[in-house]
């Protein structure tokens, strides 16, 4: 038993790696994650956070009563509080109003940060917004990340001129700029958040395939890849035993860490009127509702600076953190610094 | 080197092929009638639909339709615009130049601003320059386009009362209109800025700047902190090599070793950067034109998306093609000026 431990390569604790430490001491890494977590509970929890300002579609939906709202939806040994943070119904994604003023209304007990024009609620736009931000974000990543595995791991693995012919494929689509490929995608294919989202997976999965393909070229190289030929492994077998696994860790983290500049493209688009339906909560679409109250009216150029501020502000601080904990992690793991 | 670019352009025309069959096969999803609309221009001619489908073979296979569409976009018929009720090709070349004079302001300052403080970080790297700049690129790499544009357009046009938006004031475009087909005002360049110089009046010269001013901060600042970036980066990389430690040990001074030696050399990833930079630039302008108000490319497509007009998308996503080519080919040829080293067969 003591030979057979002695025997295996010893593996390095995590907590004890240079990374982590490196990682650890960095202090804009730290205020990243700080972000982070600070928008993923934010989203988990939306339902409770917003229970006594949900709309009436959700509540039903929910099989809540509006009055029994608070106590059931903040409480974490009632079933209602599980299913409405697990599964909510997608009738709560969307912004409840308070009349239908086109007018934006300042900020008041019930609203503390207003309601924009179209009478949407601020605050509760804001909170399941960090949701729909990590839903995007991480489907988007996702469907991107699968696309870049089957091109990357073609090239990679099979070399020649399917390698040839997929890369040149690959440049093309990396270097036409993808707003402009998603406007194509919005005009044909209609405005709707899967369109937007399926057509921004179809730009962004390159660099997933040119890293993966890089990591494949060097894992092949190796010895234990010789080793398992010499055993008499077929390729598909070293592909996905060997290989792969070998080959795919690294791109996963750092393909995670893409979910702000997603979030941003998105954004970006529902700001210009091409994303979502009207009413999702969605940042892009509420500094859009704004468009029309940027500048106030003579003599009071700020007075409605409530309804571009906050959503601007989220948008901005998501992507922040998502972008300095991108940067902590490529600088913890890179072999040179 | 010459007979190599000019191979390159030669290979346009097959970049520009493959996209309008990307682009002709993606209207395949869309029914005949729709594809026609792209063809129609007044409202009377809705009762020809049928007539229009013929005539540009729309109900007929992928291949017959793809031919008679070449043969329509070569004659410089690419459909009519919706949005700005006129021909597809005449629409690109009235916004052009209103998108070309605001790329014209923020691509170079962007390059040489960033360049600059990519270079001042690597050499003070770790100390407290190097962080100043890094927080600030990764702040302004995080912020998006159109939240800074709008803050810019909340504070500082709208509180402070500096700049403007739109491209000139309402009365200046009056008046020239109206002096421009009295043929007193002559439209040279397109750029607003050069021509008043050309028709020696500086009022329009000062009015056109003062009102490219925000939107050029937005793009400078935006893509900027993404040049900074990778400027230092490359920056740091060559510093940590061989032939600085060599020139170091010769005696320069660390200026010459830093701008005659590293610099020079960090550069080279800095050009790929900026073709790219080009692209993102026409992102950028997309969102920018639409915040500020000039009647540009960017915001023709932008409103083109919105009202689902097909045909200015189309032209707009062909034209961006060739400038994204175009580009690639500046950087390749731009490469191997400045990278002794690449030589193209």
């Amino acid at each position: 038993m003591a030979e057979a431990t002695l025997l295996k390569p010893r593996r390095e604790s995590f907590w004890r790696s240079r990374a982590w430490r490196r990682f650890r001491r960095n202090p804009l890494a730290i205020v990243g994650t700080l972000i982070v977590l600070f928008f993923m509970l934010v989203a988990i929890f939306a339902p409770a956070l917003t229970a006594d300002r949900m709309g009436r579609s959700c509540l039903r939906d929910l099989g809540v009563k509006r009055t029994e709202a608070v106590r059931v939806l903040r409480n974490p040994l009632s079933p209602k509080f599980w299913q409405a943070t697990l599964h909510p119904p997608a009738s709560c994604y969307k912004i409840p109003r308070k009349g239908y003023s086109p007018i934006p209304k300042h900020p008041s007990k019930k609203y503390p940060l207003g309601l924009s024009g179209g009478g949407y609620d601020i605050l509760y736009g804001l909170i399941w917004g960090a949701r729909s931000a990590f839903y995007v974000g991480i489907l988007v990543i996702g469907v991107a990340l699968l696309i870049g595995i089957l091109i990357g791991g073609l090239t990679g693995y099979l070399g020649g001129w399917v390698d040839h012919a997929l890369m040149r494929f690959t440049d093309a689509v990396y270097a036409f700029p993808g707003l402009v490929l998603v406007m194509v995608a919005v005009t044909i294919f209609g405005r709707s958040l899967t369109t937007i989202m399926l057509a921004i997976a179809i730009v962004s999965w390159p660099t997933y395939a040119r890293m993966l393909r890089g990591n494949i070229l060097k894992v092949k190289a190796q010895d234990f890849v010789d080793a398992a030929r010499a055993l008499g492994a077929g390729p598909l077998r070293i592909f996905f035993k060997h290989v792969l696994p070998n080959a795919i860790g690294p791109l996963i983290i750092l393909a995670s860490l893409d979910i702000g500049s997603i979030v941003l493209s998105v954004a970006a688009l529902s700001f210009l009127g091409l994303g979502p339906e009207i009413g999702f909560a969605d940042w892009g679409q509420m500094v859009n509702f704004a468009r029309n109250w940027i500048v106030g009216p003579p003599g009071e150029p700020l007075k409605y600076w409530y309804t571009w501020v906050w959503p601007g502000l989220a948008i901005a601080l998501f992507v922040l953190g998502w972008n300095l904990l991108g940067d902590a992690v490529r600088d913890a793991l890179d072999p040179r610094s | 080197m010459l007979v190599y670019a000019i191979r390159r352009v030669l290979q346009l025309p097959i970049v520009l092929f493959v996209v309008s069959v990307v682009i002709v096969g993606l209207l395949q999803f869309l029914p005949p009638t729709a594809r026609a609309a792209a063809y129609v221009k007044s409202e009377q001619q809705l009762a020809h639909i049928d007539e229009i489908i013929k005539q540009y073979n729309l109900d007929a296979p992928f291949y017959v339709q793809y031919w008679t569409w070449l043969k329509n976009a070569l004659k410089g018929n690419l459909g009519f615009s919706r949005v700005d009720k006129k021909p597809v090709l005449e629409a690109i070349a009235t916004r052009l130049p209103v998108s070309a004079e605001l790329v014209l302001y923020a691509f170079l300052p962007t390059l040489l601003f960033s360049i600059w403080l990519g270079t001042l970080a690597a050499i003070h790297r770790d100390r407290f320059l190097d962080q100043l700049i890094r927080v600030l690129a990764v702040v302004f790499w995080s912020l998006p386009t159109f939240v800074l544009g709008i803050a810019l357009v909340a504070v500082v046009y709208g509180y402070l009362k500096l700049f403007g938006i739109g491209r000139l004031p309402p009365d200046l475009i009056i008046q020239l209109a109206q002096q421009a087909n009295a043929g007193e005002f002559r439209y040279y360049t397109g750029l607003l800025s050069l021509d008043g110089l050309l028709n020696g009046r500086l009022d329009v010269t000062l009015a056109a700047l003062k009102h490219l001013v925000l939107p050029t901060i937005t793009l400078i600042l935006v893509l900027g902190a993404q040049i900074v970036r990778v400027m230092r980066s490359s920056m740091l990389d060559e510093l940590g090599k061989d032939y600085v430690r060599t020139a170091r040990a010769k005696g320069l001074p660390e200026k010459v070793v830093h701008y005659k030696h590293a610099r020079r050399n960090a550069l080279i990833p800095v050009i790929t950067l900026a073709g790219l930079m080009f692209a993102f630039m026409l992102n950028g302008v997309v969102i920018t034109e639409t915040i500020f108000n000039l009647p540009g490319l960017g915001q023709w497509a932008a409103a083109a998306a919105v009202q689902l007009d097909q045909p200015s998308i189309l032209g707009f996503a062909l034209f961006t093609a060739l400038i994204v080519a175009l580009a690639n080919i500046a950087v390749d040829v731009l490469y191997a000026l400045v990278d002794p080293r690449i030589r193209y067969e």
